[in-house]
């Protein structure tokens, strides 16, 4: 009896002490972590670097002004007030922030620690989740994408069969709130797996019932808000489904392979529904059906070997050729894991290795990936009217060698410091001290 | 009168050989049938290639007396007629788990639940009824029974499969050994958990028993010892080995085959090897042991490929084992590799898989010979069973026609004498009545055919005709009916009768409740033709692949003896760095020189590389790829004695992969389950090439240890937390040392009692000895900075730091020690003690003079290493540096870099042609060439796709048209 007393004491120790560490690694760190840029005070102009829009073209040697956190004017004539800063760009590129479509960045921070993770939330049906209010703005991953130039990602609930709606988020800033670029992104549905039919029935029929009664609420409601029915209590789940079913926000379907595919397209097609198909398998073989139904895809991760024993070696790699030659509208995201976020660049850049132009692996990290998102308007390429969110580099941002000398969100100039910068630095010093 | 007295006593032994061949005492009455039978007029195959026509054999009390065609038949014998039978010696089966019980747990025997060497199946064996009916019914009158629970399983025996008391039955005690490298789970899930681990306890056993034996023998003659344990599975194993008697090993593929042959040629031991029914992958190898295979008839379940996205999922290995499987006993034989055949794995199904190795190639003659003489001759027990002549046991088959003709039954098994029915004396429904006695269907015909099972039928009067509704036969009584209208009768006309030879005894009923009887006579026997003849086979032309898997090589590829690349940038990693449009001779695929301008040498094969880069073949100094039985033995802390070596695995589509990707050469590595894990592998991928030949035999050998959360993670054993992890490996480092001395002591002064080889502590020794390099799987600082002082306490230098998240942290202190780290390019945060894994770890460590390489830890990734080395250049890396950590440091971590990682003259040819920058994120390899060989070739790649793809489709289509045919069959009935 004692010794179970013992063992239970120590594994409650355990666990407390393991939740302790956590936090101490968070909040500890965030002594350390990078100081969010304060809002653009003058107007910035970049000279001389050679400019790719991505929806215009390239430009040699071009200016990018911009001011309250806006780009006023691209080209090679723009006029540079007199109180704008100049950066001089002369041998160095600009490009637009690069967009992650479907991230757990802000909502996880050691996976393997369930108290660090805020991802999926109880039941099946969870249409009225907001990601960004559990964005953590201090967590070490958000400044490691940003500096390698990821400046928006899409925070995206999981685990149920409707998990919640995605926000795009920029990846400096103090509070959520400020970070938030444009929330309700789309409905997100992780459609069932097929491996077990009964299972498998089920859920479809559990979705199926919670967009029903979305619509039943929907009609009770607009007859009570005319004064046409009697009143209707609110109801939190099936309110948030209003926009969906009002054509105003489209669902995402996270699908796995091919039957999951064409199952989800029926379905959304049945309903009505504007859809964006998420995954990485089994696209390439369906490319012509996606094409034909103008139906959007987000590619989530390239960088996969084969998904059979037979397929060849590059399989993983030339999904996004296939998707393109096809004429799919696709993005790429990067994966998951929040750690990674930075790899963004790396997935569309290995598809270019097995045959995606090198073009269309830009747009797809930009503007394909702000269009699909519906953030077009403010990011996704250097256009007069958009946000500042651009970045200075020593290169092609697709080439793993290339480095960030300058990273602007908003107009924001960000302090190009993240985790594994601060650690080089303090361990540099460490290695100079032992040295004296 | 004496001499009368002695041949009355001869006459009475031969009538009365039951009694005087056994010692049970009789209860109640005796009972003395007679037990003479003289079968007549059957064709007797007396043994495989000798068969006699119009034939007679005569069997009295258990023997064969006579068999020949002139035999005299003897006046007391019963006569039976064989007219139209075959007879065929009895098969025997050397591998069978038959009538031993489950084991009710481990013993005390021995340490290990798992040696269990001293188990006697002949102690523990009692006839099974239900298992010898079906073993008969395929033809089998013996069988080696083994026990089946163990590392060391126990003493096999042979027994018949007669229906009497076990001891009537034994045909020989506890006369062979039986060992497999399958734990048993019912003794729980402790040491061993994995194969190396069960090969380790294996080793460590037979060196024990044979320690076991000296240590007694000094004990025995010397006073004043400390008395050894007493241990009866040591003792027998010790035996057994001396005795040469035989060891019945398991082999699960090809490979378990030559791991089988590896250990009996390690430990001297006359080993069997049952098979799996894969051997025809590796049929050279397979041969070259010569050691006798028992070949199970197990053919596999076609892949389920019923919808395009389900074949999707059959891989090219699944669908060339169902295809090939049938063929494997023929190519077996073919090859002239001793075999015998077993009903393991086919159980019910062995005679007709039987007839369909036969179909695939296997001849008659062979196929009889693995079930008769040969096994016969094996277990010693020639002189009595496998043939049939006088003298020797009455165990023999009765079939109804040639026993490989498709269509042909076993009607009966005789065993010692005892005839065992496997087909009942049943009835012949089939063919054409004429019936009697009811008014109204008086001259109808009745015509019944089709199969057993699934008869069909119709009857006719006059011009007129109705098929029979369902006929069912059921102890000799035939049950059917008809639509009575057609035939001018009211309703359904219900009919059952007894089925006779010639005659239906029946009755019936009609639909207004009219009770009748009826008679039919049979006017026209069953038909040849209601058997259906089987498709005959037709072969694909699938070409040899080594190994059978998707994209396995049908031949190595050549080495040419002069191979000139020209106008390369090629990165030498050696003195000469990066060179510019220059040239590379390769002789013998060692690298001749590499410089400008070379001549290319007579008959030279030249590759214009112009624009193109070429660096050394990529080394992955750390992965878990290629090996099989699992990486981590998790059944204890300390597992040094395992080895990867022992457990590799070649029929890995990844090894071609890797090639594509540029990867040449790997270490594999064990999991980080335990402080100390085993000894490690380096390898080349060399696709195509058995496991043993992948190994880099003068590779600077390893052993992997651990720190950190995974060694702590297991709650059943120490260590618990990383002040254990440094007190285990103390620990097990200060008995290594204490071993070496006791050996030092030894030979010093051999007497008494010796040490115990142990192969947990000597490659721990080794480590000490500076003969092995310490892998240490680390993340954080101050356990790899534990481990530095642990090694500087027994005076070793650990050879590298793995993973090595946080070495960037006391990159000085590892410097100063020697230590070399292997860490990732910018794995980090996916757990704690991983969070605070920086993008500038290899930097870091690079500038301060750390030896430094990069390793994936996973096969995907280690396909495209130049990206992980891209990687680091976004900190400040140099382009040369960033190449060097997946070349040539990596060769020198692994102790390979005398002969890999750099293109300089003397090195083996092993290196890569990119597209472009070997470092751009866009760049992948056009060729791989290792040891002068190519391995891989982007256009050669496109076409074995196609090769691929094709061959997939043609098994697929063969598995369908077969499955549409069985359809159509039993749509048919």
């Amino acid at each position: 009896m004692k010794s179970i007393a013992n063992n239970t004491h120590i594994s409650k120790l355990f666990r407390s002490s393991l939740a302790m560490l956590v936090m101490l690694l968070l909040a500890g760190s965030g002594l350390f972590a990078q100081t969010p840029a304060p809002p653009q005070q003058q107007p910035i102009a970049i000279t001389g670097g050679t400019i790719h829009t991505i929806t215009n073209g390239v430009i040699q040697n071009g200016t990018v002004l911009f001011d309250n956190g806006q780009i006023i004017a691209v080209g090679t004539d723009v006029v540079v007030p007199d109180n704008a800063e100049v950066i001089d760009a002369t041998g160095k590129h600009v490009y637009p922030g690069l967009i992650h479509g479907q991230s757990t960045l802000g909502l996880t921070e050691i996976g393997r620690i369930a108290e660090s993770t805020d991802l999926t939330e109880t039941g099946n049906i969870n249409p009225n989740i907001r990601a960004q209010v559990a964005f953590h703005p201090i967590s070490e991953h958000i400044p490691v994408a940003a500096v390698n130039g990821v400046t928006t990602v899409v925070p995206t609930p999981g685990g149920s069969l409707i998990s919640g709606k995605p926000a795009a988020m920029m990846t400096d800033g103090w509070t959520w709130e400020q970070m938030t670029l444009r929330e309700g992104i789309a409905m997100t549905i992780n459609w069932p797996s097929m491996r077990n039919n009964n299972q498998y029935r089920e859920a479809v029929e559990e979705l199926q019932q919670a967009f029903d009664k979305a619509r039943r609420y929907q009609t009770a409601r607009a007859a009570m808000e005319a004064g046409e029915g009697p009143h209707h209590a609110f109801d939190i789940r099936w309110e948030a489904m209003l926009p969906v079913l009002e054509g105003e926000m489209p669902v995402l379907v996270n699908v796995g392979d091919l039957r999951q595919i064409q199952a989800a397209i029926a379905w959304t097609e049945k309903e009505g529904l504007d859809v964006i198909l998420a995954g990485s398998r089994d696209f390439g073989l369906v490319a012509d059906q996606l094409a034909d139904k103008g139906i959007p895809v987000m590619l989530t991760g390239v960088i996969s070997g084969p998904d059979t024993s037979w397929e060849a070696y590059d399989q993983g790699y030339t999904n996004p050729r296939k998707l393109y030659e096809a004429g799919v509208n696709f993005c790429i995201a990067g994966e998951s894991s929040a750690a990674y976020a930075y790899r963004l660049p790396h997935h569309a850049a290995s598809a270019v290795a097995f045959g995606l132009p090198e073009e269309e692996a830009l747009k797809s990290v930009t503007i394909n990936a702000a269009r699909i998102l519906g953030i077009d308007d403010l990011v996704g390429s250097i256009e007069a009217g958009k946000d500042a969110t651009l970045m200075i580099t020593t290169g092609n941002p697709l080439e793993l060698w290339t480095s960030n000398e300058q990273v602007f969100i908003r107009g924001r100039k960000l302090e190009m410091m993240d985790k594994h910068h601060r650690l080089y630095e303090r361990y540099k010093e460490k290695h100079r001290q032992e040295q004296l | 009168m004496k001499r009368l007295h002695i041949s009355l006593l001869i006459l009475l032994l031969m009538l009365c050989g039951e009694v005087t061949a056994q010692t049970a005492r009789v209860t109640g009455l005796r009972e003395n049938t007679p037990s003479v039978f003289a079968l007549t007029n059957a064709e007797i195959v007396t043994e495989p290639g000798n068969s006699l026509s119009g034939a007679t054999m005569v069997v009295r009390n258990g023997t064969i007396e006579a068999v020949g065609r002139n035999v005299s038949i003897p006046s007391d014998a019963t006569v039976i007629d064989m007219e139209g039978k075959k007879i065929y010696p009895g098969f025997i089966d050397l591998f069978a788990h038959y009538g031993l019980p489950e084991p009710e747990g481990a013993d005390n025997i021995h340490w290990n639940e798992q040696i269990r060497a001293h188990y006697s199946s002949a102690e523990n064996f009692v006839p099974d009824e239900e298992t010898a009916r079906v073993l008969r019914a395929q033809g089998f009158v013996a069988v080696q029974t083994l026990p089946g629970h163990g590392l060391f399983r126990g003493y096999g025996s042979i027994t018949a499969l007669g229906s009497r008391e076990a001891n009537r039955e034994l045909i020989r005690s506890d006369h062979s050994q039986v060992l497999s490298f399958r734990r048993s789970r019912e003794f729980g899930q402790s040491y061993p958990t994995s194969g190396m681990g069960s090969i380790s306890l294996i080793r460590q056993t037979f060196l024990d028993a044979e320690w076991y034996r000296e240590a007694h023998n000094a004990y025995n003659v010397q006073q004043g010892l400390e008395r050894p344990e007493t241990n009866r599975a040591l003792e027998t194993i010790d035996n057994a080995r001396h005795q040469e008697i035989p060891f019945i090993m398991e082999a699960e593929d090809e490979n378990w085959v030559m791991r089988s042959h590896a250990m009996a040629s390690e430990f001297g031991l006359n080993v069997w090897i049952r098979g799996s029914g894969h051997e025809y992958r590796a049929l050279e190898s397979v041969s070259a042991t010569g050691r006798p295979l028992i070949l199970p008839l197990n053919f596999p379940d076609a892949p389920n490929v019923a919808t395009p996205e389900e074949a999707r999922g059959a891989s090219l290995e699944a669908l060339r084992h169902w295809y090939f499987a049938p063929e494997n006993p023929g190519r077996v034989a073919e090859a002239g590799i001793p075999m015998v055949l077993t009903a393991y794995g086919s159980d019910k199904d062995f005679l007709a898989n039987l007839k369909t190795a036969v179909e695939r190639g296997l001849s008659p003659e062979n196929a009889l010979r693995a079930l008769t003489t040969t096994p016969a001759a094996m277990l010693g027990i020639g002189n009595r069973y496998g043939s049939l002549s006088a003298g020797k046991a009455a165990s023999f088959i009765v079939a109804d026609k040639d026993l490989f003709d498709h269509t042909s039954e076993i009607l009966q098994v005789w065993i010692d004498g005892q005839e065992y029915k496997v087909q009942p004396d049943r009835k012949e429904p089939r063919g054409q009545w004429l019936i009697s006695g009811k008014e109204e269907l008086r001259d109808a015909i009745l015509n019944i055919e089709g199969r057993r099972g699934q008869f069909r039928g119709t009857v006719s009067l006059g011009d007129k005709s109705v098929r029979l509704m369902r006929i069912r036969l059921e102890n000799d009584r035939l049950y059917t009916g008809f639509a009575g209208d057609s035939l001018g009768l009211n309703g359904i006309i219900r009919l059952s009768a007894n089925l006779g030879s010639d005659e239906l005894l029946g009755v019936g009923e009609t639909s207004g409740g009219d009770f009748f009887t009826w008679n039919a006579a049979r006017i026209e026997p069953a038909g040849e033709d209601s058997e259906r003849p089987g498709t005959p086979f037709t072969p694909l032309d699938l070409p040899h692949r080594y190994p059978s898997v998707d994209y396995g090589p049908a031949s190595i590829p050549e080495q040419p003896g002069h191979l000139l690349i020209r106008n390369a940038t090629i990165w030498t990693q050696g003195q000469e760095g990066v060179m510019e449009n220059a040239d590379m001779l390769i002789t013998d695929g060692q690298i001749a020189a590499v410089g400008y301008s070379i001549d290319a040498p007579r008959r030279a094969e030249v590759i214009d590389a112009g624009g193109r880069h070429v660096t050394p073949g990529l080394i992955d100094p750390h992965i878990h790829s290629s090996i099989t039985g699992g990486v981590n033995e998790t059944g204890d802390a300390i597992t040094s004695e395992t080895r990867i070596q022992d457990v590799m695995d070649a029929n890995n589509v990844w090894i071609y992969r890797l090639l594509a990707g540029g990867t040449t050469t790997a270490k594999l590595f064990h999991g980080s389950a335990n402080p100390i894990g085993g000894q490690d592998a380096s390898i080349k991928m060399r696709w195509g090439h058995a496991p043993e030949e992948l190994l880099i035999e003068d590779a600077f050998p390893g052993l992997k240890m651990a720190l950190g959360e995974n060694v702590k993670r297991s709650s059943a054993r120490y260590p618990g937390s990383r002040q254990g992890t440094e007190q285990i490996i103390w620990d097990a480092f200060q008995a290594a040392v204490e071993y070496g001395e006791a050996w030092e002591r030894w030979e010093d002064d051999p007497v008494g009692i010796p040490p115990r080889r142990d192969l947990q502590l000597e490659p721990i020794l080794e480590v000490i000895n500076g003969e092995r390099n310490a892998h240490v799987h680390a993340y954080r600082q101050d356990e790899m900075l534990m481990m530095l002082r642990v090694a500087e306490e027994f005076g070793f230098t650990v050879g590298t730091f793995e993973h090595g998240l946080e070495a960037y942290k006391i990159a000085d202190e590892l410097r100063e020690h020697g230590a070399a780290a292997v860490v990732w390019s910018d794995w980090a945060a996916f757990k704690v003690e991983a969070y605070d894994g920086i993008l500038h770890n290899a930097k870091i460590l690079n500038d301060a003079g750390v030896l430094t390489t990069l390793h994936s830890d996973n096969t995907q990734l280690s396909s495209r290493m130049n990206w992980e080395a891209a990687k680091t250049m976004k900190t400040g890396v140099d382009e040369v540096d960033a190449l060097n950590f997946i070349t040539l440091r990596s060769a020198q971590v692994m102790g390979i870099d005398h002969r890999t990682g750099s293109l300089e003259e003397g090195k083996d040819a092993d290196f890569v042609i990119w597209n472009g920058h070997p470092l751009s994120t866009f760049s992948t390899p056009d060729q791989t060439w290792v040891d002068g060989r190519k391995y891989f070739d982007r256009e050669a790649d496109l076409q074995l796709r196609e090769e691929v793809r094709q061959e997939r489709a043609m098994i697929i289509g063969r598995i369908l048209e077969r499955q549409q045919r069985e359809r159509n069959n039993n749509d048919e009935e």
